[in-house]
């Protein structure tokens, strides 16, 4: 070989350089600007000091958000968790397969969000479908869109997100549960037990991944809840958003400190899965 | 006697629901893409027609499509080749800290896509990046994680005996990559492409934050009109119209891997 | 294949192959007899050493450049490619037009009898015909060295008997150089000229197959030939002292401890009562190959016991129990060192 021509490892870094750079050039920039904005030292107007001012005055609406975020996500997640298991069983069951459940759960994934949202609206609003469906008055409808539960957001998401659930466990189900499956029937299990005992347990590391992609989305997902949800209390997506685009220069630093404040969530949770996931690995 | 009946009475219901939970939120949207009037309590329409469009296409339909669709085939067309160079050379596991570098590719489905571009957008200002490069240059970032796991996955399953005939039969290495490795891989490359072009076609909040409301996309068109009042019948032409294409080149995507995979 | 940090998969080794003939590197999985075909196909660099095709060094030189075709043990036919464009394959790399590629194809797969499934697509075959289609890619690249890598294990025994004559014929036909590695003595006996024993990355004995058979060079050499009968002993002038008693040796030996091996094929069995027998025991196990059996007989002497394996002539049968006569001919003894004799199956030996 040529001394010029890199070895194998040479060649594998140089494959992986032209992804590894711009996400570390985007990723990198965008976290240290918005620290360094949310501490006061890249400021848009004054001098440049460091304090946690903009933490401080965001306090009171990061902490109703904070709840609010996770509320609307665990919710959510849960639905989502418990729907899309069901319909992954169903498009992978032994007997009876639905393939048609697993074609409208695959092709319900490419809708964007933001048009599930205005589809939800159209659905559970005042005078929605849903209100014409069972003849209910407006007067007389549950706030479902921009109530106090924050229902059509939570509906939305779980709507979406289990069509994503469902895809990930049929996928790990279909490739490994039907052998292990017809395994334990020769060896005596009913059909709860091997649901307990077999689908379950293969199934459980991809549905606890999953669980963990679709809440960190839906903690850091801006649109369904500004379109479905109410003006006050905000998520933390929604109240960045606001303090960002507000006329006030000054509360910039306060949305760079609630967007930081839900990346370090987001991360949190991301670390407790791959914690959950550890030590689900180790069971076996 | 009868308890496996009732089971399979249970199971039909259940899966019925199921449909239905998966069916329900698109049936009004159907129904309101072609009503010109639908009045509060009407089941169903009173009168059928193309209001919905009109206002749509007034609203500016047709250049948003272009131009989401542009910017989901740039996103792909930039994001798929960085994936599969990067899935092929962590699958062969010959990247150093391959574990730590896969980590970061991943990150940005960790990171709040508003606080990434809420974050960068102060920055691009300061540098004067135009703002459609700036889109596109987040959006390519946020897809990499899934063109790069779909390429890992398929690079991992892929024999490498193929390329090493090829080489022995006289194929230089990039006349081996052309003929040999990418039609191997070619379902899993359209399923990649597929993925980031949906991150592209999808994406509202960075087109909002970054483009600075310069860069009109189809979903901002759904925001606007979904966020106005007695505007249902575009907000459900505009929301078709973002449902359909996606789900159109799903199924051809879908088809391809399959015959990838009999072939 | 070894990877980096390990002990080297392959030391001092040295194969020359002369051009036109068949040489077969025989050696157990995990001897280094793959790196050795990848080495000169060029897929891996040697950290040291070199390889030499017509006087020239090949080191740097890109495996497309090499002139050598592989085919390997699985038939890696290019699934997006009909059986034709496979076989096509090299034409078209090298630039040459579709249709006259194609053309050259066909002639391909007509020498390997596969004409007519051009047209196919390369995952519709059987295991032996898409093993044929390979051969085809790897000659219709009209290599200067044809690299062939364990090419008909994966076959079962009839397609490999195919298999091999079929090579066999194309071998009178082209005339190609073959270097082949199998773990198979009979497959190496079949095909090559002469071989070269490989166990652990080192070279044991290299020559004509018949010389490795009749007269190896080592105990390993002997196992990895399928030989099975290892009797322990000394040499004193010429002669091998064991429990089979005294048995004169073919040509001289240094004296000292020494192993005799003896092929089956060459053992007969006769009636105890034989005059012209060498030994007589008794037969402690019958195992059947088709007509003929092989059969282990033990023979216990005032030294200790011994076995001695021996293949029955078409017809000839005998039980357990019975005591025979064994004819060891003089031409076929042969003893080798006993150095490496401590492991592995001994069969029996004088307690002394």
């Amino acid at each position: 070989m040529t001394p010029t021509r890199p070895g194998p490892r040479g060649r594998a870094l140089l494959l992986v350089l032209p992804a590894l750079v711009p996400v570390v050039a985007v990723v990198g920039a965008a976290l240290v600007s918005a620290a360094l904005l949310s501490l006061g030292l890249a400021p848009l107007v004054g001098e440049p000091g460091l304090s946690l001012d903009a933490y401080r005055a965001a306090a009171g609406d990061l902490g109703t958000g904070i709840g609010l975020s996770l509320g609307i996500a665990a919710a959510s997640t849960g639905i989502a968790v418990v729907v899309g298991l069901c319909l992954a069983l169903a498009a992978t069951a032994a007997v009876r397969r639905s393939r048609l459940l697993g074609a409208l759960a695959a092709l319900t994934i490419p809708i964007p969000h933001l048009v599930g949202a205005a589809a939800i609206g159209l659905l559970l609003a005042d005078a929605g479908f849903l209100a014409r469906l069972l003849g209910v008055d407006p007067a007389s409808w549950p706030p479902l869109v921009g109530g106090q539960l924050w229902v059509a957001v939570v509906a939305e998401y779980a709507w979406k997100e289990s069509a994503f659930v469902a895809l990930v466990v049929a996928g790990v189900l279909a490739t490994r549960a039907a052998s292990y499956g017809e395994t334990a029937a020769l060896l005596g299990a009913g059909r709860w037990a091997r649901l307990r005992y077999v689908t379950l347990p293969l199934a459980a590391p991809a549905l606890l991944s999953a669980a963990a992609v679709s809440f960190v989305y839906t903690l850091g997902s801006y649109e369904v809840a500004a379109l479905l949800g109410r003006a006050y209390p905000e998520p933390l997506p929604v109240l960045a958003y606001r303090l960002f685009t507000s006329i006030d220069l000054a509360a910039r630093p306060q949305a760079a400190a609630v967007a930081l404040t839900t990346t370090a969530l987001a991360l949190l949770v991301v670390l407790a899965a791959l914690r959950a996931l550890r030590r689900l690995a180790a069971e076996r | 006697m009868s308890a496996p009946r009732a089971a399979g009475a249970a199971s039909r219901a259940g899966r019925a629901l199921l449909a239905l939970w998966l069916v329900l939120p698109l049936v009004p949207l159907l129904l309101w893409a072609f009503a010109d009037r639908w009045a509060f309590p009407a089941v169903l329409p009173q009168e059928w027609g193309t209001r919905g469009a009109e206002e749509a296409l007034a609203a500016g339909a047709g250049g948003a499509f272009l131009r989401s669709t542009l910017l989901g085939a740039v996103v792909a067309a930039l994001a798929t080749p960085l994936g599969a160079m990067a899935g092929r050379a962590l699958a062969s596991r010959q990247v150093p800290a391959g574990t730590a570098v896969l980590a970061v590719l991943l990150a940005p489905l960790a990171l709040p896509p508003f606080a990434v571009a809420l974050g960068l957008d102060v920055l691009l200002l300061r540098l004067r990046v135009p703002a459609a490069l700036g889109v596109v240059l987040l959006l390519v970032v946020v897809a990499v994680p899934y063109t790069t796991l779909t390429m890992r996955a398929a690079y991992a399953a892929h024999d490498r005996g193929f390329e090493d005939v090829a080489r022995t039969l006289g194929a230089g290495r990039w006349r081996t990559v052309r003929s040999v490795q990418l039609p191997l891989v070619a379902p899993a490359l359209a399923g990649a492409a597929f993925l980031a072009f949906l991150v592209g076609w999808s994406d509202y909040i960075v087109t909002v934050l970054v483009g600075g409301g310069r860069l009109t996309t189809l979903p901002l068109l759904v925001a606007a009109a979904a966020a106005a009042t007695g505007s249902e019948a575009q907000v459900a032409v505009l929301s078709l119209t973002a449902i359909l294409p996606p789900v159109a080149l799903l199924v051809v995507v879908g088809s391809l891997g399959r015959r990838g995979r009999r072939a | 294949m070894h990877g980096r940090g390990v002990a080297p998969a392959l030391t001092g080794f040295s194969l020359e192959v002369p051009a036109g003939s068949c040489v077969a590197i025989l050696g157990p999985s995990g001897s280094g007899k793959s790196t050795v075909l990848r080495l000169t196909a060029g897929l891996d660099a040697p950290t040291a050493g070199s390889v030499h095709l017509d006087g020239a060094d090949l080191a740097g030189v890109l495996p497309e450049r090499r002139g050598m075709a592989m085919v390997f043990q699985r038939p890696l036919l290019f699934p997006h490619l009909s059986v034709r464009d496979n076989v096509a394959f090299a034409d078209r790399v090298r630039g040459v037009p579709r249709r006259a590629a194609r053309r050259r194809a066909e002639e391909y797969l007509g020498l390997v009898q596969l004409d007519g499934f051009g047209d196919r697509p390369a995952r519709a075959l059987s295991g032996g015909q898409e093993q044929r289609v390979a051969l085809a890619r790897a000659l219709a690249a009209e290599p200067r060295v044809l690299l062939l890598d364990e090419p008909f294990s994966a076959l079962d025994v009839r397609l490999r008997e195919e298999m091999h004559e079929l090579l066999a014929d194309l071998r009178a036909r082209l005339e190609p150089t073959i270097l082949l590695v199998t773990h198979d003595h009979a497959e190496a006996d079949a095909l090559a000229d002469s071989a070269a024993v490989l166990d652990g990355g080192r070279l044991l004995q290299a020559g004509p197959l018949r010389d490795l058979y009749a007269r190896p060079a080592s105990l390993a050499v002997s196992r990895l030939l399928g030989g099975r009968t290892e009797v322990a002993g000394t040499v004193v002038a010429g002669v091998h002292h064991s429990p089979l008693g005294a048995l004169a040796l073919p040509r001289a030996f240094p004296d000292g401890a020494a192993v005799l091996v003896l092929r089956h094929e060459a053992v007969q069995v006769t009636p105890p009562a034989d005059p012209a027998a060498d030994a007589v025991g008794t037969v402690v196990r019958v195992r059947r190959r088709g007509l003929r059996g092989l059969v282990t007989v033990e023979i216990t002497a005032d030294g200790g016991s011994a076995t001695v394996d021996a293949e029955l002539g078409p017809g000839q049968d005998v039980g357990t129990g019975r005591t025979v006569g064994l004819r060891l001919p003089a031409e076929d003894r042969w003893v080798v060192p006993v150095d490496d004799a401590s492991d592995g199956p001994s069969a029996g030996g004088p307690r002394a």
